[in-house]
């Protein structure tokens, strides 16, 4: 088949959790399936965390072997470092114009053996571990990543031709150009998930330039083994905190920051990371500053009380303001409502801010469906058949249709398959 | 014992696998020492370690050593087997091996993490755990997976927005679907709902569009009054009966008998605040639209209808279905307060949410003034968590032992638009809310908490284990009821609060269903839950396969979740049945001929239907019994192993030689 010319049954447009769920449910009941990612690899946001709640498995326990399923199922075809252009109707079905980025790395050869990175001299900020650590300018995204295919940073290459001559199967091109790709589907799902919310955005926690202020995505970062430094330790010095508190509703509830909605991943992913601190710095403080403590799904009220037994100090407070000491330390201003309402400053040794999600893509222009104010897709039954949107045999699902974690994700990915495979088959029968 | 039974190993060559799993296990356990150990090791080829074997990088390690080093066993040493070891085997076909040339040894579940504060000990464990998984190895045989045609065909369990949900969507896949409800008619809790949060629908016009669609479906049966008695079988080929009960009336009979019908029963549809006939509908618009007759409290006596005098039968009847598959939604019920707790059924002013929104949808219309049993409501409690976040050493357990010490999620949202709703019409009535967190969580539920502030929701905040007390005022006062509790946003001030009707925001509690329970033998959870397998890898699956769960019996949820959960268990549904075919674990027992006698021991011993029974054969000339093993009905449970007095009979892929070796490579005496 003509290569720039593809036909499935679906096309799922994500390959974060979510996608991944929507892509091997509908391969399992045997349909062909394309699943697009706009990164050299799939995974999404999941696979970048340290270990997820309330089980406490580590994230790439659960992740990883679904990327590998997905990558090792015949029915799905991955299209990574690829992005939807346009989408035109087909009749009942669609047609998508990809363009597929030059990684110049011919996909067809590399092997994944990291020999070009190995060999490349140019250290950049990785965006895996959000620009904390380093990686090179041509190398396998993570270790983990699928496709196994290395990716090279043409904006910071400098063309010195060492990955070429290191690569043992002559996969490096830097004159590759990119690819359209047209892929025509009977029905396609929307899964392109969240981003945070931005840390610079609120003057009163200091806009982003504290020093030893940082937020929960960049924790898990610190916290995961495959991290930049496999332990936690302050940005601003590299010291070991003692002290580490968490702000809660950093970025959500807030009309502010023009996110008045709940975010409801912070109150768990917030106890779950300092459940971790405890216990890889046993001898450190860690206290939440909260609004409501929300932990509403099953198994998190334990959760919650299993970090109140472990002695991590939970404050019933709106922190107003955070700023710093003279070493850098940050100082919050807090209420503390449940003692007296004294308004009271703290300085921490580091302070997390519990961002909440916005959505990472605002698919209304190139798909045609209804978003809400916030560019979440808005489903017309959004209780009955939350997937739906008003395009038929359009779909969405996970964050993209609004802040969840990851259990809601994954049931919603699998509800999104649902609607499309009842979708492709009253298509099938002329319905 | 003879040559055939018992054949040489071949020589082994064994890929030895030892997984860091991002911490989990190299945080206490010395995985590269362990992989060091096992290189000593005379069957083992290679020894290697990774940060996650089950990734793809991790997995294409062990699949090009199969091919290039000519592994023929894989022994990895991960997570427990229930979370990768199909990932795994999956690995190990793709090399080219039988996928049952390999074994997984759990250095997490059982090591690791139950070792955490001794780490040279987690890490002898797991040199020896990783010696009994090669001595296994070295004794493993191929075998193939049990493939069986699977009926194209699902039984849903529960006649309520989530079973109808997972029947439509399974249909929707060309899928035959029975639906079952116990009650005479569809729809379930939310049928008793007036308004939904966050479309402000009425609940019963979005409930009927998807009755609607269920019952023009032409692949889906509705059977109301109906229950699931017995079940046998297995994925892909349940035999389940079920028996049906009569609705007692019918065609022109069924309007004369509800008219003529005088005997009244308190009516569960409006959770007692009002009375109904025992020849009843649930509701105006209820499906089936045809009456029913109330067996469990009609008291048997004749009813005159059009001069005659009838007493209505009911005529049960049981049928057979052949099912690939079965859906759970047996759905919630609220959590009944005992007597006397906040005043509960002791002080008539106080009501469950559940009561109060059918008390608004039981007005005829009338805006003036809300009124409860004759008296205005001018002032309201509300109070939060009841049944809920209780706390070990606080709150007493319930009944049956169990302390509710989970969120029923749904109730501070359900609250907060119920009050929204009732100051739209009412702007004049007080209300306080008293809680302990506000959880509004989902996207467009925030709002009903920042409206119910500008509407002048007067908020209390209580601590867990300080919660507020409602008791009946003195003679005189000004209103029947006090609300006494500790406002925590007031610097734990005591407050007082007199009021006219007392709102409990229940949580929910799953409905009794330990008969299917124990019939299917699906666990359930500490909070009576029923128990998904994984939260993230298999969440609505149960560990028996071809049960899923779908909505609130698995755990509190809002319609939107359920809903969501009830597509995901049609999705799996789908998954499992779209073929037509499933394919089971080969791990069952199998009789070696040779030396069963036809005692019958086994069959004595095992618990599970037709798994293994005599059958006659002829031998050598002469008709004798021998056993037989139905694998599709073993669970390899391995019963009858221990009773054959003969030892023939093993179980496949875990014999007692296996046992046997494992046990001695563990307590082998070695240097470590």
């Amino acid at each position: 088949m003509d290569e720039n010319k593809l036909k499935a049954d679906a096309l799922v447009v994500g390959g974060g959790i979510a996608g991944m769920q929507s892509a091997l449910d509908l391969a399992d009941q045997g349909y062909q399936v394309i699943l697009v990612e706009k990164e050299p690899s799939i995974g999404g946001k999941m696979i970048m965390l340290s270990k997820v709640f309330p089980t406490l498995d580590c994230a790439s326990c659960i992740t990883t072997p679904k990327m590998s399923a997905v990558a090792n199922n015949k029915n799905i075809r991955i299209l990574s470092y690829s992005e939807i252009q346009s989408i035109q109707k087909n009749g009942s079905g669609f047609i998508a114009n990809v363009l597929k980025k030059p990684r110049f790395v011919v996909e067809e050869t590399c092997t994944g053996c990291r020999l070009c990175e190995y060999a490349c001299p140019v250290d950049i900020p990785n965006p895996f571990d959000l620009n904390i650590g380093a990686i090179r300018a041509v190398r396998v995204p993570f270790s983990t990543a699928v496709p196994q295919i290395a990716v090279l940073d043409m904006d910071n290459c400098i063309l010195c031709g060492k990955c070429a001559r290191a690569c043992p199967v002559d996969s490096i091109d830097f004159l590759q150009t990119e690819k359209e790709v047209e892929i025509e589907v009977d029905t396609l799902i929307i899964a392109t998930g969240f981003e945070t919310t931005p840390i610079d955005a609120k003057k009163e926690y200091g806009n982003g330039k504290l020093h030893n202020v940082i937020d929960g995505l960049i924790m898990e970062r610190l916290l995961a083994p495959t991290g930049p430094y496999a332990r936690v330790i302050r940005p601003g010095d590299g010291k070991e905190p003692e002290s580490i508190a968490y702000v809660q509703c950093a970025g959500s509830r807030d009309e502010t920051l023009g996110v008045p909605y709940c975010s409801r991943i912070c109150c768990m992913y917030a106890i779950k990371q300092a459940m971790l601190i405890a216990g890889s710095l046993p001898m450190a403080d860690i206290t939440i500053y909260y609004m409501d403590i929300r932990t509403f799904g099953k198994g998190y009220e334990q959760f919650y009380q299993n970090a109140q037994a472990m002695g991590i100090e939970f404050v019933k407070g709106k922190v107003a303001k955070i700023s710093e000491d003279e070493n850098q330390n940050p100082v919050v201003r807090v209420e503390l409502i449940d003692e007296n309402s004294q308004i009271i400053e703290r300085t921490h040794d580091m302070i997390v801010l519990s961002v909440g999600m916005i959505p990472k893509y605002n698919p209304s222009q190139v798909y045609g469906v209804n978003v809400d104010e916030f560019g979440f897709v808005k489903s017309p039954t959004p209780n009955l058949s939350s997937t739906k949107t008003n395009q038929p045999g359009i779909f969405a699902t996970g964050a993209s249709t609004g802040p969840m974690d990851i259990v809601d994700s994954i049931n919603s990915a699998s509800a999104a398959a649902s609607s499309a495979a009842s979708y492709l088959e009253s298509v099938r029968n002329g319905k | 014992m003879t040559e055939k039974t018992n054949p040489k190993p071949e020589e082994t060559k064994i890929g030895v696998y030892v997984c860091y799993c991002g911490g989990n296990i190299s945080d206490v356990v010395d995985v590269e020492k362990v992989a060091e150990k096992m290189r000593e090791h005379p069957n083992v080829t290679i020894a290697r370690t990774d940060m996650s074997m089950c990734s793809d990088a991790g997995q294409s390690i062990v699949e090009n050593d199969i091919k290039e080093l000519g592994l023929n066993r894989v022994v990895i040493g991960a997570c427990a087997p229930s979370l990768h070891e199909h990932t795994f085997r999956g690995t190990v076909a793709r090399g080219g091996l039988n996928p049952y040339f390999f074994h997984h040894v759990g250095l997490r579940e059982q090591d690791s993490w139950v070792h955490s504060n001794n780490p040279g000990g987690a890490t002898e464990k797991a040199i020896r755990l990783m010696y009994a998984g090669i001595a296994k190895a070295n004794l493993l045989k191929p075998l193939d997976m049990i493939k069986l045609k699977a009926e194209r065909h699902a039984l849903v369990i529960g006649g309520g927005v989530a079973g109808l949900r997972a029947a439509y969507d399974i249909a929707g896949r060309g899928i035959n679907v029975t639906l079952i409800e116990k009650t005479p008619f569809l729809g379930g809790r939310m049928a008793q709902l007036e308004t939904v949060f966050p479309t402000g629908n009425n609940a019963r016009e979005d409930l009927h569009s998807l009755i609607n669609e269920v019952r023009t479906h032409p692949l889906i049966t509705i059977h109301t009054l109906s229950e699931l008695v017995n079940i046998r079988g297995y994925i892909g080929n349940y035999d389940v009966q079920i028996r049906s009960q009569s609705r007692g009336v019918s065609g022109d009979n069924a309007e004369a008998a509800l008219a003529a019908c005088t005997q009244e029963v308190p009516d569960d549809f409006n959770y007692g605040l009002t009375k109904r006939k025992v020849v009843y509908r649930a509701y105006e618009g209820c499906f089936p639209s045809t009456p029913a007759v109330d067996w469990e409290h009609y008291d048997g006596k004749p009813i005159e209808i059009d001069g005659q005098k009838v007493i209505f039968e009911n005529k049960k009847k049981t049928f057979d279905l052949r099912i690939g598959a079965i859906v759970i939604a047996t759905g919630f019920q609220p959590y009944e307060p005992p007597r006397g707790d906040y005043g509960y059924d002791e002080l008539p002013e106080v009501v469950t949410l559940p009561q109060f929104i059918r008390h608004m949808g039981l007005r005829d219309g009338n805006v003036g003034e809300l009124t409860w049993k004759g008296h205005p409501v001018r002032d309201i409690a509300a109070i939060h968590c009841v049944g809920s976040r209780h706390l070990a050493g606080v709150h007493e357990p319930q009944p049956d032992g169990i302390l509710n010490n989970y969120c029923s999620r749904v109730c501070c949202t359900a609250t907060l638009h119920q009050v929204n709703e009732l100051l739209d019409e009412y702007p004049n009535i007080n209300v306080y809310d008293f809680y302990e967190d506000i959880r509004t969580y989902g996207l467009e539920h925030e709002s009903y908490y920042t409206e119910a502030s500008k509407k002048m929701v007067r908020f209390l905040r209580f601590h867990g284990d300080q919660r507020p007390e409602v008791v009946a005022a003195p003679e005189g006062d000004t209103h029947p009821v006090l609300v006494k509790g500790k406002d925590y946003l007031t610097n734990g001030l005591e407050v007082e609060v007199p009021v006219d009707l007392v709102i409990l925001a229940v949580g929910m509690v799953p409905r009794p269903v330990d008969d299917l329970v124990d019939m299917m033998k699906i666990p359930k959870g500490d909070d009576r839950f029923l128990l998904e397998v994984h939260p993230k890898l298999r969440p609505v699956e149960t560990p028996v396969p071809g049960i899923v769960l779908a909505g609130t019996a698995q755990s509190p949820m809002n319609i939107q979740e359920s809903c969501n959960a009830a597509s995901a268990a049609a999705a799996k549904v789908a998954v499992l049945l779209a073929a037509g075919q499933v394919e089971l674990d080969p791990y069952v027992a199998n009789v070696d001929l040779d030396k069963c006698e036809g005692t019958g021991a086994c069959i004595e011993v095992c618990e599970y239907e037709d798994a293994i029974v005599l059958e006659t054969m002829t031998v050598e000339g002469k008709e004798v019994q021998r056993a037989v093993v139905t694998p599709a009905n073993c669970s390899g449970c391995g019963n009858c192993v221990s009773a054959c007095p003969h030892h023939a009979i093993d179980v496949q892929g875990w014999e007692v030689a296996h046992y046997e070796a494992m046990v001695d490579a563990i307590t082998m005496e070695v240097e470590i």
